[in-house]
């Protein structure tokens, strides 16, 4: 609504000034109240939704979320280097120093050729040759893959323009995250890892979710013997501590079997200990909307068990459920992180977050090679932004705020 | 009396509950492909043993490993309750012995983390519920945020970092070399504990904020709330009296998943920062598939849930005159 | 007319808003009403009106984010303050909290905490309002708990709140209000949450108190059928405002406003014979965005065109009884419900 235009309208057709403005007022005030009537109408979930665009945070985490999920969905076309890469010559190499002047003159990005030298400790030291740049270039052909497991492709988002190297000179990369002990690109191998760390916690807590649906609304609609057995099992698997659990339960994943297969295992060891907590809720939840006056009209109205379970009950607490979800997740992020960093994970040739962090578990490999910290952030910022997102969720779920 | 019979059940539970526990802990050892004797023999060819296959079959029949699973089972069951926890190959010792040593340390270490994780996260959780929507208030939920998003390991090694920057050594293990003879050694001690303790029960504080945040938010709008306001009493004694009572029931019942918190967070800091505690030789025993030891660590960690459970449940029995009530919300 | 007593509470033009995100919404939207000594004035409406919100005005426990204005002043002992204008929470109204103005509350099960003995709930306003020892307190708990008719009040005062049943738990805050003699009591829908036979007996035990006691008595209520049994005066309230202002026999002989009859008619007279009971046509508007005209005016029976047009202010239609209403003379022309 343009109000001066209006108004504008309003003086040339005439009908004097104070009708005019009065029309105006009616008809804010029918748009006041017709959004007023919208709100009051909305569904649930339309509510919900509002709500959660106004939340800020929960937004910006989602769009992180969207970012890492798809990085990991196109790893191999963003990843400079593929899983089976290394340089020895690149060993421990820090971060790839990004120049844009050279010689004085502005020449878009490119990077200089590392010299490795020895300081008088005999510490390995890498030191620029600024003698020639080598242009960073996006949409380069570089090592083939296939994406998604069926696309045929050797375009790589960016790559250094090697073409003025020196014969016999090893290719160079850009990392701009350094490398690890192998000459690997760190970044590369996070963007890689991402695949296996962010899906597994997702995977994982749909399995748990699924479990925890079927088990808990068996344990809280029935009741009786059924309950008190479900209970005990419950109450037996969440007295073990997990991680001790996990472990155990990881080491029996037998060696040698394929990644795949490995990954399956993972999956399904972390959502046989993430249902439980869930079911409880699920249960609850049934046992609280079971006793309210339309479930027991529904019955009455001999409406079959099944039925209301789907129709009346499930939706009273989706909404909750999938916050719990959500916010399930991290916990998940970190149990498959710390499985890999003890060992206990994925195995090469596979990596994730975790099995990157392995490099960090003595104080002067860190001292020496801080970047090989950089996967931590990558960690908690996955943590944090189901976090928010899950936070989020809940307040715009609740119907009360 | 209602208070016995709630004891009672409580108690007849946790019984259950455990045997049921060992269930699970025997089926969890007995997964991995291969039995304890493949294990031993392949151990005594390494060391440069010649085994024969009769030898092998006299040791299987002497482990009583090729009994079917269930009498294996209760043979197991039968030993822990006797005392006879299993022979650990790597240690050469009673798998009871092993355990007991490292118990002292990992108690003493989970106690005193959870009562900083009480003593820090409760007056917290209540300045923010306090103080809702307060710049505190965020900057506390930030810092909550980040502090549960952190890995236990990590955070280890984060400190121990910026303690090895700091003060140019890297404090590891748990005891002062030589152990703690006198005040000097003690001090060192205690500040070998600063670290794990701070590590282990970072995420735990933090979550613990925040439920104390949510469950005082909750409390505020009981309408006895207002009604106790309205007969005049101080804002203060509201909070203290009433509300942090009231929250306290939800808080003590919580113990025993606080205790599996902290067992998990202690578990992988002891890894990384080589404490004397139950971590590091489950992640050993596990990697070696020394079955008896991980069996018993396993076992004992969940124990001592179930008694943190157990005693919450005691505690709540104390502390709230409505045992109907709490037998509803269990 | 009988001699004006003097007023011990006198609300004048008390505005309540609350912000929230879709907009701010005043549930109360200037109300004024006074009650004088040893008398019960009535507040009357459906839920949702802003009856609850003004009690607790009184006495400053509203929530945070309601935004109060207007004065009430409080007059005992020839000494007034503007309860308005003492400090959220601070020491000056929490001296008079629970001593001379104190305040029953709707749900008994709850107003309570289940973690104290209920004995010891209410002698805690005894020890903060007076210098009384705990023994003494005790003994004055136990003695007013006798009064409002519990039974064995020295057992009952250990006991806490879950052993007690709803009508015992209304009995035990009837108690917890009388225990330091207050001035003015106010009775929040005291027995809404109580079956029918008690709520006879609680309201018995009031009258009876009140007596006793010589105080004050602001009666909230959606129970027309209560009122008649209780007040000395009744103020009608609908939207957020009073619309009607009389004493119990007027405005039960003679209503004027249009939502008091319908109220009226909405009761179950005995002897009325059969037929439908009366309802008002609609809900109540939600107190946002209000267009400026009577707030009745879409759920009015008898509107008309001057209905349409500003807000009706109250005025005296008929001696000591005032209406807010632009039809309020015009009684024959109206259906008779």
């Amino acid at each position: 609504m343009k109000p001066s235009a209006e108004s504008k309208r309003n003086l040339t057709e005439g009908g004097g000034v104070p009708q005019a403005v009065s029309s105006r007022k009616q008809k804010k005030e029918e748009k006041a109240r017709r959004k007023q009537e919208k709100y009051y109408t909305a569904s649930q979930w339309q509510l919900m939704w509002r709500k959660l665009l106004k939340h800020k945070l929960a937004m910006a985490s989602a769009v992180v979320l969207i970012v890492l999920y798809l990085g990991a969905a196109f790893a191999p076309f963003i990843a400079p280097q593929g899983l089976e890469d290394y340089s020895s010559s690149a060993s421990n190499m820090p971060p790839t120093q990004l120049h844009f002047v050279h010689d004085g003159e502005f020449i878009g990005p490119f990077i200089y050729r590392y010299d490795v030298e020895r300081d008088e400790m005999r510490n390995k030291v890498f030191v620029e040759d600024t003698s020639q740049p080598y242009p960073l270039k996006f949409f380069v052909h570089g090592i083939p893959y296939k994406l998604f497991g069926v696309f045929e492709s050797d375009l790589h988002l960016y790559g250094v323009d090697n073409t003025n190297l020196p014969e016999g000179q090893e290719p160079l990369q850009f990392m701009p995250f350094g490398a690890d002990q192998l000459g690997r690109d760190l970044f590369s191998r996070i963007i890689i890892g991402s695949q296996v760390s962010l899906t597994v916690p997702l995977l994982g807590t749909l399995i748990s979710f699924v479990l925890a649906l079927i088990i808990g609304g068996i344990s809280g609609y029935y009741g009786g013997w059924i309950d008190t057995v479900i209970q005990r099992i419950v109450e037996v698997l969440s007295s073990f501590p997990t991680l001790p659990l996990w472990m155990a339960l990881s080491a029996a994943i037998p060696a040698g079997i394929p990644v795949v297969q490995v990954y399956i295992w993972i999956t399904l060891i972390m959502s046989l200990m993430g249902w439980t907590g869930l079911s409880r809720t699920v249960r609850s939840q049934f046992l609280a909307l079971k006793k309210e006056d339309y479930v027991t009209a529904a019955r009455l109205a001999g409406v079959s068990d099944m039925k209301i379970i789907i129709k009346h009950l499930v939706p009273g607490f989706m909404s909750y459920l999938i916050v719990n979800l959500t916010l399930g997740i991290p916990n998940m992020i970190l149990g498959e992180t710390s499985m890999s960093f003890l060992g206990l994970g994925m195995r090469a040739p596979a990596t994730s977050w975790g099995v990157l962090l392995q490099e960090c578990q003595n104080v002067s490999n860190i001292a020496n090679c801080p970047w090989k910290l950089i996967p931590l952030i990558f960690v908690a910022i996955s943590i944090l932004a189901f976090n928010f997102l899950g936070d989020g969720l809940r307040d715009a779920a609740d119907p009360y705020k | 009396m209602d208070k016995a019979k709630f004891i009672g059940k409580r108690l007849l539970l946790a019984v259950i509950t455990l045997f049921m526990i060992s269930f699970v802990v025997f089926f969890v050892i007995q997964l991995p492909p291969g039995d304890f004797v493949d294990t031993l023999v392949t151990n005594m060819i390494a060391e440069g043993e010649k085994v024969s296959q009769s030898e092998i079959d006299s040791l299987r029949q002497l482990y009583g490993v090729d009994q079917p699973f269930l009498i294996q089972y209760f043979g197991w069951l039968g030993g822990i309750l006797t005392g006879d926890w299993g022979t650990s190959f790597n240690f050469d010792q009673n798998v009871l012995t092993i355990i007991l040593e490292y118990l002292g340390p990992t108690m003493l270490l989970s106690v005193l983390t959870l009562i900083v994780q009480y003593v820090v996260s409760i007056p917290i959780g209540i300045y923010a519920a306090k103080h809702q929507y307060s710049v505190g208030d965020y900057a506390l939920s930030f810092i909550g945020f980040i502090g549960m998003a952190i890995p236990h390991f990590l955070f280890a090694i984060l400190l121990m970092y910026i303690s090895y920057q700091l003060t140019g050594t890297a404090v590891m293990g748990l005891f002062p070399e030589g152990g703690i003879v006198d005040f000097a050694s003690f001090l060192d001690f205690l500040k070998r504990l600063i670290i794990p303790i701070i590590v282990i029960g970072l995420g735990g504080t933090c979550s613990s904020i925040r439920s104390t945040r949510a469950l005082m938010l909750d409390e505020q709008t009981r309408p006895y709330v207002l009604c106790t306001r309205a007969k005049g009493v101080k804002e203060a004694a509201l909070t203290w009296k009433y509300e942090l009572r009231a929250i306290l029931n939800p808080t003590v019942s919580g113990l025993g998943g606080i205790i599996a918190g902290i067992f998990n967070g202690s578990t992988i800091t002891a890894i990384v920062l080589l404490l004397p505690t139950l971590g590091p030789i489950l992640l050993q025993a596990l990697k070696t598939q020394d079955v008896y030891l991980s069996g018993g660590i396993l076992l004992i960690s969940a124990v001592l849930v179930v008694l943190g459970t157990l005693l919450s449940d005691l505690l709540l029995a104390v502390l709230d005159p409505r045992i109907q009530y709490i037998e509803e919300t269990k | 007319m009988e001699e004006q007593k003097q007023a011990i509470l006198s609300v004048e033009n008390l505005k309540i808003s609350i912000r929230m995100e879709e907009g701010v919404l005043t549930p109360v939207r200037g109300v004024s009403f006074q009650i004088r000594e040893g008398e019960t004035m009535g507040l009357v409406g459906e839920s949702g009106c802003g009856k609850s919100l003004t009690s607790k005005a009184i006495l400053g426990i509203n929530t945070a984010n309601c935004k109060t204005e207007g004065t009430i002043t409080f007059s005992i002992d020839g000494h007034s303050q503007d309860l308005l204008k003492l400090k959220h929470n601070g020491a000056e109204i929490r001296k008079i909290r629970g001593k001379d103005i104190s305040m029953i509350f709707q749900e008994p099960m709850t107003s309570f905490s289940p973690l104290f003995t209920v004995g010891s709930q209410i002698a805690e306003a005894v020890r903060i309002h007076t210098g009384k020892n705990k023994q003494e307190a005790r003994e004055l708990v136990i003695d007013t708990m006798k009064k409002v008719g519990i039974s064995n009040p020295e057992k009952r005062f250990d006991q806490y709140p879950h052993e007690f049943s709803g009508g015992m738990l209304q009995r035990s805050l009837i108690a917890m209000a009388l225990v330091c003699n207050p001035r003015l009591l106010i009775a929040d829908e005291p027995t809404t949450a109580l079956d029918v036979t008690i709520q006879a007996q609680i309201l018995e035990l009031m009258n009876q108190l009140k007596k006793d006691y010589g105080m004050s008595i602001l009666y909230i209520t959606h129970d027309l059928g209560t009122v008649a049994q209780m007040c000395d005066w009744v103020a009608v309230m609908y939207l957020g405002k009073i619309v009607e202002y009389a004493s119990v026999q007027e405005i039960f002989k003679n209503p004027l406003h249009p939502y008091t009859r319908g109220l009226m008619g909405s009761v179950h007279k005995i002897g009325s014979g059969g037929g439908r009971l009366f309802s008002i046509e609609g809900t109540v508007p939600v107190a946002m965005n209000l267009p400026d005209r009577c707030g009745f005016y879409d759920r009015c029976s008898r509107r008309e065109g001057v209905c349409g047009g500003t807000d009706p202010v109250m005025r005296e239609v008929l001696p000591n009884h005032w209406a807010a209403c632009w039809c309020a003379e015009e009684k024959e022309g109206c259906p008779n419900v």
